[in-house]
């Protein structure tokens, strides 16, 4: 059965998102969702197909996980601030609950902005672009740093967790298992899953900010944390921000340690694997800080919905016939 | 062994020595972190529902199961005693493991279950299934509104929403998942 309310819904969700961006002069960008190369993520899983063609012979392309790669291009040759709303997509991910592996993001770049900034953005655009009148978005939204989380649900001191011994013993302590020599986000990871997400007030807006630096990523390091949030909605993981790396230098040595990562597991998974992007690592970011919204996620938060199944006209669990007859069990 | 992301709804796993069934999973992607799977799991002997986050390279101990007829006796308000219909053993089966199946449980009916070496992990209810009405609270008088419904008991105990045509001792079918009445069954 269609929902054509929930396709209304998101209709006009799409609309106010335009008519807020472009009343702050933001230029909304349109950037491929197939491309020859990527930024090199080992921790997502891409789709790839082939361009056939007579004269080029036949070239593998690749389908964006994130339009980032186009977006920080446009910023680095001078574009004000931008948007976009675009289809992207993740491969080896769960069909169904709060995953399609197509689904629809929007991302925002601010010129000038921190990560704390993007805060106060955010609130302002889910309070201004809202379809319904939710209970979370009555609550005050939190704001909370990864130490206190880590500290208030998991009882870990993170200013000690630097040492992996330290962190060893407090999974320990906590019940976990983690195997030995597991790298420090690894077993970060599994306390931060087991115990930290999970406890998080599922009842508003939590943004939770200054994560470890150990996690690398393009956002910049401010001693032993880095300038990035992901905000939750009911519980639910809706957007995540950077206050974005200008450092070439940093650029440069986190996409070659990134690709090398990627080029390891090429040999074991037989996972896709794109090139990484030659012209990404010499750009030069200007000042400014980006955030990526999962749209449909968030357009389930608004309609009060745990899943984003009846918002999509054709998920693919259906599509597929063996996604039917599991339903149909 | 198996990997921890290839675990699904269903799968049968062993953890400390003890049988545990998978009935929630869920893939996360922390931030620039390696995959994990989030697991609710059930211990079919205690009812006990484990969460446990692994990552998707952790190996798990998956244990093989084996589906087999198992006729439904009676319970005595802590086991459910059942029947094999290859071997005729007795077998009984903890009620807290399942809990409310005894509303779905009827004397004599053969049901699919869910095995490990001689342990019942699962019982697979059918998805309908036809009770007799046991007692059915008189209409009320005068009641004559389209779609009025009352409420029956069937000889498992259920309580079901029906029609207010519907009398003791007639058959209905019922949807085991909603326990919604579905309709009357003649004969």
């Amino acid at each position: 059965m269609f929902d054509f309310n929930a396709a209304r819904k998101r209709s006009e969700l799409y609309m106010n998102i335009r008519k807020f961006f472009i009343e702050k002069d933001y230029l909304e960008v349109f950037t491929p969702t197939l491309a020859p190369a990527l930024i090199p993520e080992p921790t997502i899983k891409i789709f790839g197909t082939e361009f056939r063609n007579e004269f080029t012979g036949n070239l593998p392309l690749y389908m964006i996980p994130s339009p980032e790669v186009f977006m920080k291009k446009l910023l680095a040759a001078g574009s004000p601030s931008i948007f976009q709303i675009s289809q992207c997509f993740r491969n080896s991910e769960q069909l169904g609950d709060i995953h399609n592996p197509e689904f629809t993001m929007l991302e925002y770049y601010t010129l000038g902005f921190d990560e704390m900034d993007s805060i106060r953005l955010t609130i302002e655009m889910i309070e201004k672009i809202k379809v319904s009148e939710p209970e979370w978005l009555s609550k005050e939204p939190l704001i909370i740093t990864m130490d206190e989380a880590m500290k208030e649900y998991a009882g870990v001191d993170m200013e000690k967790a630097e040492d992996i011994m330290y962190l060893r013993t407090e999974a320990e302590r906590l019940g976990l298992d983690p195997p030995e020599n597991e790298s420090w986000d690894d077993t970060f990871n599994r306390i931060f899953l087991t115990y930290t997400e999970p406890s998080l007030p599922a009842d508003r807006q939590v943004y939770l900010t200054a994560y470890p630096a150990g996690i690398r990523c393009l956002a910049k390091q401010d001693g032993r944390t880095r300038k990035r949030w992901e905000m939750y909605i009911n519980g639910m993981e809706v957007a995540n921000c950077y206050a974005e790396e200008t450092d070439r230098a940093e650029t440069e040595d986190y996409f070659m340690k990134e690709e090398a990562i990627l080029a390891e597991e090429r040999k074991t998974t037989g996972d896709v694997i794109s090139p990484a992007d030659p012209d990404f690592p010499s750009i030069t970011m200007p000042e400014s800080s980006g955030v990526a919204i999962g749209l449909d996620r968030l357009l389930a938060a608004y309609l009060g919905l745990k899943t984003i199944e009846p918002l999509l006209l054709f998920p693919l669990s259906d599509m597929l016939t063996f996604g039917k007859s599991r339903q149909s069990e | 062994m198996i990997k921890a992301g290839q675990i699904d709804k269903g799968t049968a796993l062993l953890i400390k020595g003890q049988p545990f069934v998978c009935i929630e999973r869920e893939f996360v992607n922390p931030g620039k972190g390696s995959a994990f799977v989030r697991l609710k799991l059930k211990s079919p002997a205690t009812g006990q529902v484990l969460s446990e986050t692994m990552k998707s390279q952790d190996n798990a101990e998956d244990i093989t199961v084996e589906d087999r007829d198992i006729q439904y006796l009676y319970n005595d308000g802590e086991n459910f005693t059942f029947m094999s219909t290859e071997t005729y053993e007795q077998l009984e089966v903890p009620m807290a493991s399942f809990p409310d199946y005894q509303y779905f449980m009827k004397e004599g009916e053969t049901y699919r279950a869910t095995f490990w070496e001689d342990q019942v992990l699962d019982i697979i209810i059918p998805s309908k299934i036809v009770f007799t009405v046991a007692e059915a609270e008189e209409a009320i008088k005068g009641d004559t509104v389209q779609g009025a419904t009352k409420f029956v008991t069937t000889e498992t105990g259920l309580r079901v929403r029906v029609p207010i045509f519907i009398k003791q001792g007639e058959k209905i079918r019922v949807n085991t998942e909603t326990k919604e009445y579905l309709e009357r069954v003649n004969g």
